[in-house]
Order: structure tokens, then sequence, then C-alpha cells
């Protein structure tokens, strides 16, 4: 299924045609949870022929770059704005996804986008799902995309 | 407001038949963007022929006594086995509102759950969608069930 390759595929693609800024995946990390240090994060339930949720984690100052980019302004905090382009941000990823999956004869309809900010936070994934988490850098930090799935 | 009395039936049968714990629903609202402290939250998306989220927003202690009654065990703290059973209670109740939303039981589909867990943090609707939170209280506890259904489908 390659999961790693269509992520990092779908999301250095995005960055260089709708946000402009350059991507660079590291490996992805090894199975586990972990608690990631992260401010804002926008995720997507995918739904079809296997059922997914895609995430997308920043700490604040990545966070700030890429909506700020991706909105053309300069932004101080994460406020809705932020959330709105990271919720667009993880909408076109599982849109490519969606496009990659549908390419081998699978599938998958998009839920909606969520936010999720704050101080603190831990995102857990069940123990009972696939969970896929590949780092990726820009000049200002690091961020993470992630897809936790079950194949049915 | 709409699904006000799906929500609240679903949850119920739910905490009734699985949880062993009698939830009582209060008045629906919306949630707005108001903060979360010192909680979980479960949450599912549905997709299809109507598109949505579906999440339920624990205060710890809460979750804590659910996770127990749930998994018939004692449990302390937030820790793997209660986001485990919150995404389950997640995932069960997203399954309830599909057999509402989607009778013939084909054109919705759920995606896998995930928990979120902290200090202090915020859940936003970013899509445009119609949202209801139900409040629901147990044994001096409370926790919500909040749906959001987009307009767009």
């Amino acid at each position: 299924m390659e999961f790693t390759k269509k992520i990092v595929e779908t999301t250095e693609e995005l960055f260089n045609t709708m946000i402009f800024l350059e991507v660079s995946a590291d490996p992805p990390f090894a199975e586990g949870k972990q608690a990631i240090g992260c401010h804002v994060s926008a995720m997507i339930g995918l739904t079809g022929d296997f059922s997914a949720m895609l995430g997308i984690h920043c700490p604040e100052t990545t966070g700030l770059a890429i909506s700020g980019a991706m909105l053309g302004m300069e932004i101080e905090a994460i406020d809705a704005d932020v959330k709105d382009a990271l919720g667009e941000i993880a909408n076109m990823l599982a849109g490519g996804l969606k496009e990659r999956f549908a390419a081998e004869g699978l599938n998958l309809e998009l839920a909606i986008p969520t936010a999720i900010s704050g101080k603190s936070y831990t995102i857990a994934s069940s123990t009972k799902n696939n969970r896929v988490i590949i780092p990726f850098n820009i000049e200002q930090g690091q961020f993470f995309v992630e897809m936790k799935y079950n194949l049915n | 407001m709409k699904y006000t009395q799906d929500i609240a039936a679903a949850t119920q049968e739910i905490f009734s038949s699985m949880v062993m714990l009698d939830v009582t629903p209060g008045e629906s609202f919306k949630r707005g963007d108001s903060k979360l402290c010192n909680s979980i939250s479960g949450i599912i998306g549905l997709a299809g022929t109507s598109k949505g989220m579906l999440a339920i927003h624990l205060p710890n202690e809460a979750a804590l006594a659910i996770t127990t009654a749930f998994l018939g065990m004692d449990v302390e703290e937030i820790d793997e086995d209660v986001c485990d059973a919150i995404g389950e209670l997640a995932n069960m109740l997203g399954g309830s509102m599909k057999a509402i939303l989607d009778p013939g039981g084909s054109d919705i589909q759920l995606s896998i759950p995930s928990a979120v867990h902290g200090e202090e943090y915020a859940v936003d609707c970013l899509a445009d969608a119609e949202t209801v939170a139900v409040p629901f209280s147990f044994n001096g506890q409370t926790f919500m069930v909040e749906l959001q259904i987009s307009k767009n489908s």
C-alpha cells in the first residue's frame, strides 16, 4: 500500500504547488505512540475501501509559517486563520491521497476537517489500528503528517 | 435542535447496554470554540452522502469512571486503555448516528476514531456545518456528545 511513499509524495507536491515552501521528509517514526510537542493540528477522516484518519501536527512556529505562506500574510498567533489554513491543508492532503489510492483501485471518501489547538495535548491512536507518522522539515522547523488506518 | 433526540437516545442506549451506566441528557447547545480543560475527546469522521464528525468530550474524572465501568478494571490515569475506550465509544456513537442518518446502511461510512487529551485544548469545526452538542450527566459527572454535519453534503 506504500502509505509512507504516498504521504511523502502528496505532502511534497502540496507544499511545492500550493504553499510554496521547501519541504523535506525524514524517515517515518518507528511504530508506537509518542507525544509530539505540537500546538495546532488538523485532522480529517477517510472512509471507503479502508478506514483512516489523516492529521497534520505543527509546533507553533511551524504552524504560523505554513499558514502564513499559504495565506500570503504574516500571522503572529494561532487564530481562526491558522486553523482554517491547516484544515484546508489536511483536506488537500486527504484529497491527494484519495487520488493516489484511486489510481490503484481503492476508493475513499473524505469526512470534514477538525482543528485541535492548545498549549498541551496528546493525540493517541487506538492500539488496534496501524499508524504512520512522518516528520517533515521546513526552514522554520518541523511538522508531522500522520495517518492512522485500518484495512478492515 | 435537529439530531438532539437522536444523540440523546443513541448515547443512553450505548451507555446502558455497553458501559452499564445510566446517563441523563440535558439541554442541547452550540459548543462554539470553548476550550476543553483536563479532558479527553474521542473523535470520528463520517463520510459519504452526509459528511461530518462526531465527538465525545469528557473531563478526565468522567473518562476514568466510564473506562473503569466499560472495561471492568480500575484505571487511575489517562493511559492507553482510556484512549482506546474513549475512541471505541466514539466509534459506537458514530455507528448509531450512521444508522439514524443512513437507515439503508450503504451511503455513509465511518473513519477510524482518534483520541485527543490534554490540560487545555480546543476542538474546532472547520467546515460550514450544522453543529449540536448534548450534555449528559451520571453520578455527579458530566460529558458531552457533539455532532457536526456538513451543510454541503
